[in-house]
């Protein structure tokens, strides 16, 4: 059996903070003054394999190589003690103890079978001693002083429960986070420093991490694990470091690795643990570089053991690394798994990040409650949502949950882009309820009041609209400029009404439920009063294919708005190609139609045309050549042509108000054109309603002008 | 220097220290009998050596650590002596500078709930252990002392004015700390250990300190009506007594006489208010508001009483009265402070008793 004590690589250890003078134990007459040769020799800092055989610390007189003629002197008090007690654990602690202090002394065949001292005072300290009551075996030592001039207990007691005392203190000191002085107690009291106690090397261990001495730290675990046997232990010993450690110390650690008997690394559990950890730090900073055996690790671990935990580590990894698609890949597997809050709400966060909020809210809906952060990811899934354009077909049931949860949580950007999207829909009341909430919710939002300005201005209430201006004059540029547009958009309020079903082609199945709908709450009963509430829908198939050709106009005219809720918009333009054989009305309604039917089919050039094909009133004209310049805009971005971009934008923003996603696209040819202190400012504005686009655009700014000044 | 003259050097100071305590050995032991201090172990004294303060939920803190000491010292008893240090240093000094945690909750884990220090409690542990260490020859003892009272003058005084204060605990009392800081306790300046510590660290402001307690005591007298001194004193400015405390003459301040006493201070002066203004006719000793002068409550307890007793008999050589001489244990603290008090007549005054 090899000692399992080592004491003079644990002070060793220890040997760099020693601090003499600190300690309590320093020249005490009860505590043996060990000297500690090894604690200032420089071979102490030698490997520890080397240093665990040496001899040991204290002022035993036997060195292995010196003469074998004398046997040490060996106090076997304690053996006897414990063995007569049948406490074979201490016993046992006992002879490695003294195995390591004199390598040749060999223990009695039967510890039991030595003669009894017959001190039945010091069998009582024993006794005390055995039941950590060292308090009260001080005080029987002093007593018996007291009482019997001259008598000197063993100087082995003295040392076990000096070593005792120093292991208590220890323990508080480290409960209490108190590093030096766990040191301090370490470094005087070496002989605790054993694999006996691997807890208390684990504290010292601890300590010495948590005082900027990593290495320190990593050279107590190594100690440990070149030294101690109990594999538990070891494995403890890793995972103890594990939060403590950095990377290329951890990787010292996991060099000791033995096999197990069934051949497997003891350590192939922890390592999964690491590459788990690796992930999870890198999820709270985002500028870590993982290395790619541990995704591989952590991914193997989450497809065998398929463990939700881990794809969703995984998920959280990819989400911070913008890369959402595969971010999407192990949140789904994890959310097929188990569908929680978490996996839920990572998945809405990959899904918003590929602008496909529609499914992000759809799935987070219903854990929207579980805790603040979710419920801020549903609601920029909403707001995201809400921000697309063309607005997208939304059903009865999901607008009417994203309005009640805007409503409820009182979330003023979601608010805003509800006031877009009715705006967008032309619902100019209810638009302009959304952004009086959103103002009520949040007083400075600029976007907001702009949009209630507008839409008052829409409406007719001129008189609203001014309040607006009055209130933000100095403090916005464009609210005061609401109504001096090129295009007379006020006087299209004033027909709101007359003609609601023609005016509102782009949108889907039932605008009057809609309307309802997504009326702030408070003014639900107006909602029933609005023109847009009274409209009646027409509706008729068009699922069949048919030529167009075969119609009359005014059937081909409705063909084609059919074909256009369809999301049909090709054989849509077929369809109004025919009716803009008509005249009056159903001509110009036909021209609006299809140059609604291209623009959505992509297909802007073709859309400028048919928009001349006949007059258009107003609004139309607005709305069209609105539509028109916003895909002007887009496909000269595609094109690279930024100039063109804010050219096409510039005249848009003249009829009509610049939405946020276009603000993102005017940032994106600021930056493209290197006015980087003009793309700040827009994206700046666009990221005040909480788009995340407009919050990336920000960041691309600033690298791009970091490189540009490197 | 090299270890080995430093060794020699500690040496040195240990004989010497041997010998000037041999002086005040001689009149200190047995100062309290065997009888005293086993009705004070029996109730305030746990076997695994912690004091039970038994008025305030069985806690322990390091003033009754270092009380414990002191009288154990006293009734020259090494066993419990030992005991009682053995607990001081493996639960409460636990500290990063080496300094005492000022309360051990037994019903709370870890029972250190609060490792703030109390600079009381660290200067009557070292001073019990400088007693001891030097009395009974035991250079362990002496060389603990010096280490709390080297981690003491490091971490827990402060200069205020010419002032060297001791902070009543390490945090929360400066004047960065709290709006009226700097804020002190007289109670906490244990007179009779500084000259002690002194002794122990001769390069240690130990003097100063001493000084100083004196010059705050005498300033602190003079902010109420009836020349009795705060608990806590604020000194941001003008000494008044310190916010978020009672502003009260009371549990904490009726020991400043005893150890002004007990140091073996004559100045009537400081010490005349003690003997007219703290007790009421009977001898009761007053909880007074310092603004108005008023009592607010009576302590009977005869270990109170026997403190303006004591006043009374240096100062005028009143006897102290007889149901003040025996000792019957009441509470923690009182039965502390009479077991102070007539170990101290018994020893220095003995026509007192």
């Amino acid at each position: 059996m090899k000692p399992v004590v080592f004491i003079a690589a644990g002070v060793a250890l220890l040997g760099a903070v020693v601090l003499r003078d600190a300690g309590y134990f320093g020249g005490g007459a009860s505590i043996p003054d060990t000297d500690r040769p090894a604690t200032g020799n420089a071979q102490s800092e030698a490997g520890y394999s080397s240093v665990a055989q040496q001899a040991p610390a204290t002022t035993a007189p036997a060195k292995p190589n010196s003469a074998r003629a004398a046997s040490p002197k060996v106090d076997e008090t304690a053996l006897r003690y414990f063995a007569s007690k049948g406490d074979t654990k201490r016993l046992e602690a006992e002879i490695a103890r003294l195995r390591a202090l004199y390598p040749q002394w060999t223990p009695p065949e039967n510890p039991l079978a030595v003669q009894e001292v017959g001190d039945l005072q010091l069998d009582q300290m024993w006794k005390l001693y055995s039941e950590g009551k060292l308090a009260e075996v001080r005080k029987a030592i002093a007593d018996r002083q007291t009482a019997q001039a001259g008598w000197q207990p063993p100087a082995d007691l003295l040392d076990r429960l000096a070593v005792a005392e120093a292991r208590e203190q220890l323990i508080n000191a480290s409960n209490l986070k108190q590093y030096e002085a766990v040191i301090r107690i370490g470094s005087t009291s070496s002989s605790l420093l054993t694999c006996g106690d691997v807890d208390v090397l684990w504290r010292v261990a601890e300590a010495f991490a948590h005082t900027q001495r990593e290495d320190r730290a990593r050279d107590a675990y190594l100690y440990v694990l070149n030294n101690c046997k109990k594999p538990e232990e070891r494995i403890a010993t890793v995972q103890k470091a594990l939060p403590l450690l950095s990377r290329p110390n951890l990787e010292q650690l996991l060099a000791t690795e033995q096999k197990t008997a069934d051949g497997k690394g003891e350590f192939s559990a922890i390592r999964g643990d690491i590459a788990r950890q690796s992930l999870a730090d890198a999820d709270a900073d985002p500028k870590l570089v993982v290395a790619p055996a541990d995704i591989a690790t952590v991914k193997a671990l989450a497809t065998e053991g398929g463990l939700p935990s881990d794809a969703l580590l995984l998920g959280w990894y990819y989400v911070r690394r913008d890369n959402p698609k595969d971010a999407e890949e192990w949140f789904r597997k994890a959310h097929d798994k188990e569908d929680t809050a978490g996996a839920s709400q990572g998945l809405a966060l990959a899904l918003i990040n590929q602008n496909r909020p529609a499914e992000a809210e759809q799935i987070l809906f219903s854990w929207r409650d579980t805790n603040e952060d979710v419920r801020r990811v549903y609601l920029a899934a909403v707001a995201n949502l809400l921000a697309v354009t063309p607005p997208p077909p939304l059903s009865t049931e999901v607008l009417q949950r994203m309005v009640q949860e805007v409503y409820a949580a009182k979330d003023a950007a979601s608010a805003q882009q509800l006031g877009w999207y009715a705006d967008g829909l032309d619902q100019w009341q209810t638009a302009a309820q959304w952004f009086k909430l959103a103002l009520d919710w949040k007083p400075d939002d600029e976007p907001s009041a702009y949009g209630l300005a507008l839409t008052r201005w829409k409406i007719g209430d001129k008189a609203g609209a001014r309040e607006i201006q009055a209130a933000w004059a100095g403090r916005s540029e464009r609210i005061p400029t609401v109504g001096e547009r090129s295009i007379e958009t006020a006087a299209v309020g004033k027909d709101a009404g007359t003609e609601p079903r023609a005016r509102q082609p782009v949108i889907q199945s039932r605008p009057e439920d809609q309307a309802r709908t997504y009326q702030p709450r408070s003014n639900r009963n107006d909602a029933q009063a609005s023109p847009r509430a009274r409209a009646k829908r027409q509706n008729r198939g068009c699922s069949s294919t048919i030529d167009p050709a075969s119609l009359a106009p005014v059937a081909a005219l409705t063909r084609g708005w059919c074909l256009m809720e369809a999301n049909r918009p090709v054989e849509a333009a077929a369809a109004f190609e025919i009716a803009l054989g008509g005249s009056g009305k159903t001509r110009s309604d036909a021209a609006y139609g299809q140059s609604l039917a291209y623009l959505r089919a992509g297909l802007s050039d073709m859309a400028a045309v048919a928009a001349s094909k006949a007059p258009l009133d107003a609004d139309r004209r607005v709305q069209v050549q609105t539509a028109l310049l916003e895909a002007q805009a887009t496909t000269a971005f595609d094109q690279g042509r930024y100039v063109e971009v804010l050219m096409a934008l510039d005249e848009r923003s003249r009829i009509a108000p610049e939405r946020t996603g276009l603000m993102v696209l005017r940032g994106y040819a600021y930056l493209k054109l290197r006015r980087f202190g003009d793309a700040e400012q827009v994206f700046r504005a666009a990221a005040g309603t909480g788009n995340r686009d407009a919050l990336k655009g920000l960041n691309d700014v600033r690298v791009t002008r970091d490189a540009k000044i490197q | 220097m090299t270890r080995s003259a430093r060794a020699l050097l500690v040496v040195l100071a240990g004989a010497l220290l041997v010998v000037m305590a041999q002086s005040r050995d001689a009149r200190s032991a047995g100062a309290i009998t065997a009888k005293e201090w086993t009705l004070y172990k029996e109730k305030f004294l746990d076997p695994s050596g912690r004091i039970i303060d038994n008025a305030n939920g069985k806690i322990s803190h390091s003033e009754g650590q270092g009380y414990g000491l002191l009288l154990s010292y006293l009734a020259d008893n090494r066993g419990d002596f030992d005991r009682i240090w053995a607990f001081t240093r493996t639960e409460m000094l636990v500290r990063n500078d080496g300094l005492a945690a000022w309360k051990w909750d037994p019903a709370a884990t870890p029972h250190v709930a609060d490792t703030n220090n109390a600079s009381d409690g660290d200067v009557l542990i070292a001073y019990g252990l400088a007693l001891a260490g030097a009395a009974w020859q035991r250079p362990d003892l002496s060389a603990s002392a010096r280490n709390i009272a080297v981690a003491l003058a490091a971490g827990g005084l402060e200069t205020v004015g010419d002032l060297v204060l001791l902070k009543p605990g390490n945090s929360g009392f400066a004047a960065s700390d709290r709006k009226d800081g700097p804020v002190v306790n007289p109670s906490y300046w244990v007179f009779e250990a500084f000259p002690v510590l002194a002794e122990l660290v001769p390069d240690g402001p130990w003097r100063e300190v001493d000084d100083s307690g004196k010059a705050l005591l005498a300033a602190s007298m003079k902010i109420g009506v009836s020349s009795l001194p705060p608990d806590w004193v604020s000194l941001k400015a003008k000494p008044r007594p310190a916010d978020g405390f009672p502003q009260e003459f009371s549990y904490n301040a009726v020991r400043i006489p005893l150890y002004l006493v007990r140091s073996g201070n004559r100045d009537r002066a400081l010490l005349e208010p003690f003997m007219t203004q703290m007790p009421d006719q009977k001898g009761r000793v007053r909880i007074v508001n310092i603004a108005t002068g008023q009592t607010r409550q009576l302590l009977d307890d005869a270990g109170y009483r026997i403190i303006p007793a004591l006043v009374s008999c240096v100062l005028d050589g009143t006897p102290l009265p007889d149901d003040m001489r025996s000792f019957t244990p009441t509470d923690y603290y009182p039965s502390t402070l009479q077991l102070l008090a007539l170990s101290y007549a018994r020893r220095h005054k003995p026509d007192c008793l």
